[in-house]
């Protein structure tokens, strides 16, 4: 377990989630305590014996995060209701504590898998192992920044109560430093030839996604269509960590072993069919998600565009109400497209390349709109 | 409102029925389902599965008749006559939803009457009738004789009453309970039948956070590919796995001498689903609808696997023929084929296609002496007690343990002998959910099994479904008892409860002599290889790492070395 304790405390360090501003204390659990400190507080080993639990992080995000965090924490007491598709699904709410007591944080932690106490951060569980307590983390911070760009912009142009001056200040002051990082695309033009080529150019995309921040935790999915297979990230599988978890899927569904998948396999299944592409790329670029949340809630038979890229409504997954229903037909003609408070997708007919620059580029016109509305409006 | 479970005791010597409210703080400490079994059982550990004042129970659990998606199922439980252990099922059909419309969580039978009987309860009124079937009769005579009756049907059917260990309770005429011979109870009662219904609703608490609750599972259920994911159980029911299973390499195959079998296409759900274009029907509530039927029912993947590649026959008809057998009959399809592969390699045979057949008939019809007592005593009696693949003496599923550790030290553990859904780690191992684990190491699987148990001693207190756990969790399950019911539980109390009730579990088995000398495996798992191959290593597994596995847990479940909780933990859970 300790080798878990260490992987998950390089990953928040290398994806930026926290710096060496507070605390960052990863715990796991089986018949002992395993830990990157060398001891183990009195609060952890009461919240250790009070939730049937195996893993626990308690860490400050970074500085900006942080006073994001605690912005939020001002004017919603006791609960973040997170807006964007992926929080409401699989986090629903955030519950706020005031200060590190164990019987407090144990009492949130009894109903959710993570809450944000309010002196010290982010506390989350696991109950099979610290990669959960991980992604809680990062879904946590991906959902409040969400929440405080698209409240900020929906209030100032009139689709909510408007801002007060201290949010305002607040936005004006991070609004340079979360610009979205900017970079070299060094993935090959070149068609993949063979199989080998095809599984490195998904881990070399897999991982400059996340090198950029264009993808939070475990979500985001990648796949390469060749040959009647579909070479696809599995369900819950990071980005950055590819090998050995992409599924070879046949297009015509003649195995099951797709079970595994992508649970957006379908999505781009469909998308396939539509645009005769090769490469699609989902990731969840903030400035995309917010911009895509701009204005009246979306219905699900309704699309508008935004910095030219359209928008369509679409829960995870393949359901009644799922995106599979709404995001192909978008992406025909544009091979582009965000879906309402989730993410964006980017398809091309060769390589990742045209994807990658895809996906980035949509997210550099969505923040510079949303910086350009932020100027007229303030 | 207080939450006191309304139980019926019946007693079929004395042909009484009472139905009274249970302690109300004994029905919050135990939910109901298989939370209730185990206090009932609880209070006469040691008594034989076979004596006639042995508890046979049916509960419901508390989200029954709600509309919360799959909680549409019910337990039944009994001391085991294969095992001699603690014996719940999970039990799907309409049986829990009409019990709850009579008004009753939990029903608890004693006795036995002197002729066979049928009980029928409507709303709450309970009758005896004597029933003349013969202990010859097929389920469907019963089934197709109960079809006026319009509520639902339990009943055991041959195999029980020719003394067949395995012999389950069928509901509906498809849903069965499954493992571990509560059938071979239900007869031993002289009790044949029960036919129920009645007309009252759920009472809910708060119908509009059970609605919030509803829709945050449904969520999540649209998101889970194993569930309704193109290849998911909502389209191929269970049978999706073979494929899967197979190219993991870890389909037990020949009684578990290999790990692959070549020929697993035959029985894969693409190939069933082309040449039988099955329909899909489902537990009351349930939008997953994982069962399912064409022309004959569709086995799930345990059974494909087992009369397939177990018994390496690749004969589809001969799959699907051996299950009918088992349902008409009424028996474990797991032990009837595990069985006969133990008996094919003690014999040097193979049985497939018709051969398999003939065997499953022989024991649906008494025939066979040896073959319905299930491998361990079969092995025993002819000399080979190693050739049975089992824990506790039942059989293991259709998941090799070299495949996946977490299953080892779960099939170990698991109160029930050898059961893959007590833990459920493929769901991590193997279906990466909620996050994926490395299959091939006991790392942190001590306590992640522990914790699992405990969940599933929830999910069959509640009534819920565990497919509905690959995509949902026990946080939006716990909403949705909480608006149920009305008590505010959350999440990690409801585990506590789950923890209380395995330690019951454990506590009954440690009463009728079970101890860590029972909670291994067959000693091939620990001395040959499995089928390696497309770039995977099936290994024996390391037995001091699984020995090591093992104390870990019993320390994280309170257990001193031996397996039997501790008296600090007893006095600590209020046992």
């Amino acid at each position: 377990m300790i080798d878990q304790v260490h992987k998950y405390h390089a990953k928040l360090m290398d994806q930026g989630l926290v710096d060496t501003q507070g605390p960052v204390e990863l715990y796991g659990l089986d018949d002992e305590i395993y830990s990157n400190l060398d001891g183990v507080s009195e609060e952890v080993t009461v919240l250790f014996g009070r939730l049937n639990i195996n893993s626990l992080i308690i860490a400050r995000p970074n500085q900006v995060q942080w006073a994001i965090i605690q912005e939020l924490s001002r004017i919603n007491h006791s609960l973040i209701c997170p807006c964007d598709c992926e929080s409401l699904t699989f986090i629903h709410d955030i519950p706020l504590v005031e200060h590190l007591d164990a019987s407090e944080v144990a009492q949130a932690l009894n109903r959710r898998k993570g809450c944000i106490v309010k002196d010290v951060g982010i506390v989350t569980t696991g109950s099979v192992s610290l990669e959960q307590a991980f992604i809680s983390f990062s879904s946590i911070c991906f959902a409040t920044f969400v929440k405080f760009f698209a409240d900020c912009i929906n209030g100032l142009t009139g689709f909510g109560p408007r801002p007060e001056t201290r949010t305002l200040d607040m936005l004006s002051s991070v609004m340079d430093i979360c610009r979205p990082l900017e970079g070299v695309n060094t993935l090959s033009r070149a068609v993949p030839k063979s199989e080998d080529a095809i599984l490195a150019s998904l881990d070399q995309t897999g991982k400059i996604v996340v090198e950029r921040r264009l993808v939070d935790s475990f979500f985001g999915n990648i796949s390469y269509r060749d040959a009647g297979i579909i070479y696809i990230s599995q369900t819950g599988s990071s980005l950055d960590e590819l090998p050995g978890h992409i599924d070879r899927v046949p297009l015509d569904g003649s195995s099951t072993c797709e079970l595994t998948a992508s649970s957006e396999l379908l999505a781009h299944v469909r998308v396939y069919e539509r645009t005769g592409d090769k490469a699609i790329l989902h990731g969840h670029p903030r400035f995309s998600v917010i911009m895509s949340m701009h204005g009246n809630p979306l219905s699900f038979d309704e699309k508008r565009f935004v910095a030219d890229v359209p928008v369509v409504a679409g829960e995870v997954g393949a359901g009644r109400h799922g995106l599979v229903h709404t995001l192909p037909a978008a992406m025909e003609h544009t091979h582009a497209a965000i879906v309402h408070g989730h993410g964006t997708f980017a398809s091309s007919p060769h390589s990742m390349h045209a994807s990658f620059d895809s996906l980035a580029e949509i997210e550099q016109r969505c923040y510079l709109l949303y910086q350009s509305m932020v100027q007229r409006y303030l | 409102m207080d939450y006191a479970l309304q139980v019926l005791s019946i007693d079929l010597s004395a042909r009484t029925a009472r139905q009274a409210g249970l302690d109300a703080e004994i029905s919050r400490r135990y939910l109901g389902g298989r939370g209730i079994a185990a206090y009932f059982l609880s209070r006469s550990p040691t008594m034989a599965a076979l004596d006639p004042e042995a508890p046979l129970i049916f509960a419901t659990g508390a989200l029954t008749g709600s509309r919360i998606p799959a909680a549409g199922r019910m337990v039944i439980a009994g001391f085991s006559p294969l095992t001699d252990t603690f014996c719940s099922c999970s039990v799907g059909g309409s049986l829990a939803r009409e019990l709850k419309r009579a008004g009753i969580d939990a029903m608890v039978i004693t006795g036995r009457s002197e002729r066979e009987l049928m009980l029928k309860i409507e709303d709450g009124v309970v009758t005896f009738e004597e029933s003349n079937y013969g202990t010859d009769a097929g389920l469907e005579e019963i089934f197709s004789g109960s079809k006026g009756f319009k509520g639902a049907v339990a009943a055991v059917g041959r195999a029980a009453f020719q003394g067949c260990l395995y012999a389950s309770i069928m509901v509906d005429s498809t849903f069965s309970s499954g493992r571990g011979g509560l059938g071979r109870v239900m007869a031993a009662k002289n009790l044949r039948a029960l036919a129920i219904k009645g007309s009252s609703r759920t009472y809910v608490c708060d119908s509009q956070a059970e609605e919030l609750s509803r829709a945050d599972i449904m969520r999540l259920f649209d998101a889970a590919p194993a569930i309704m994911g193109r290849s998911g159980i909502r389209n191929y029911g269970t049978g999706a796995l073979v494929d899967l299973i197979a190219a993991r390499r870890m389909m037990p195959t020949a009684n578990f001498r290999r790990t692959y079998f070549e020929d697993s296409l035959a029985f894969s759900a693409t190939r069933i689903k082309q040449s039988m274009e099955p329909g899909s029907y489902a537990c009351h509530g349930c939008p997953i609808a994982c069962k399912k039927k064409g022309h004959q029912e569709i086995p799930e993947y345990e059974t494909l696997s087992h009369f397939g590649a177990l018994n390496e026959n690749s004969d589809l008809a001969a799959i699907i023929e051996a299950n009918h057998i088992c349902n008409s009959a009424g028996m474990d399809t797991i032990t009837a084929a595990a069985t006969i592969a133990c008996l094919a390699e003690i014999r040097g045979e193979r049985y497939t296609g018709q051969a398999l057949v003939e065997k499953v008939a022989q024991i649906a019809e008494g025939t066979d002496e040896l073959l319905p007592l299930g491998s361990a005593r079969l092995a025993t009696a002819l000399g080979k007690p190693w050739t049975s693949m089992s824990v506790k003496a039942l059989e293991m599923p259709a998941y090799d343990p070299r495949g996946a550790y977490g299953m080892a030290l779960a099939y170990a553990t698991s109160t029930r002998g050898a059961c893959h859904l007590r833990a459920y780690p493929i769901s991590h191992e193997i279906l990466r959910k909620p996050v994926a684990t490395d299959r091939f190491t006991f790392a942190g699987k001590a306590r992640i099994i522990k914790i699992a148990e405990d969940l599933n001693a929830v999910v069959d207190s509640i009534g819920a479904c565990k497919f509905a756990f690959l995509g949902a969790s026990l946080e939006e399950y716990a909403k949705g008892f909480a608006a149920v019911t009305g008590l505010t539980y959350d999440t990690q109390d409801l585990m506590r409860i789950g923890d209380s009730i395995y330690t019951l579990e454990r506590w009954i088995n440690t009463q009728r002599g079970f101890s860590v000398k029972d909670e291994c495996l067959p000693e091939r798992f620990f001395t040959e290889a499995g089928s390696s191959g497309a770039g995977i290593e099936i290994k024996p597994i390391d037995r001091s790492a699984f020995d090591e596995a093992l104390q870990r847990y019993y320390r994280i479940r309170a257990c001193g070395p031996d397996g039997a909780p501790t008296r600090e933990r007893l006095e600590e859970l209020s046992l």
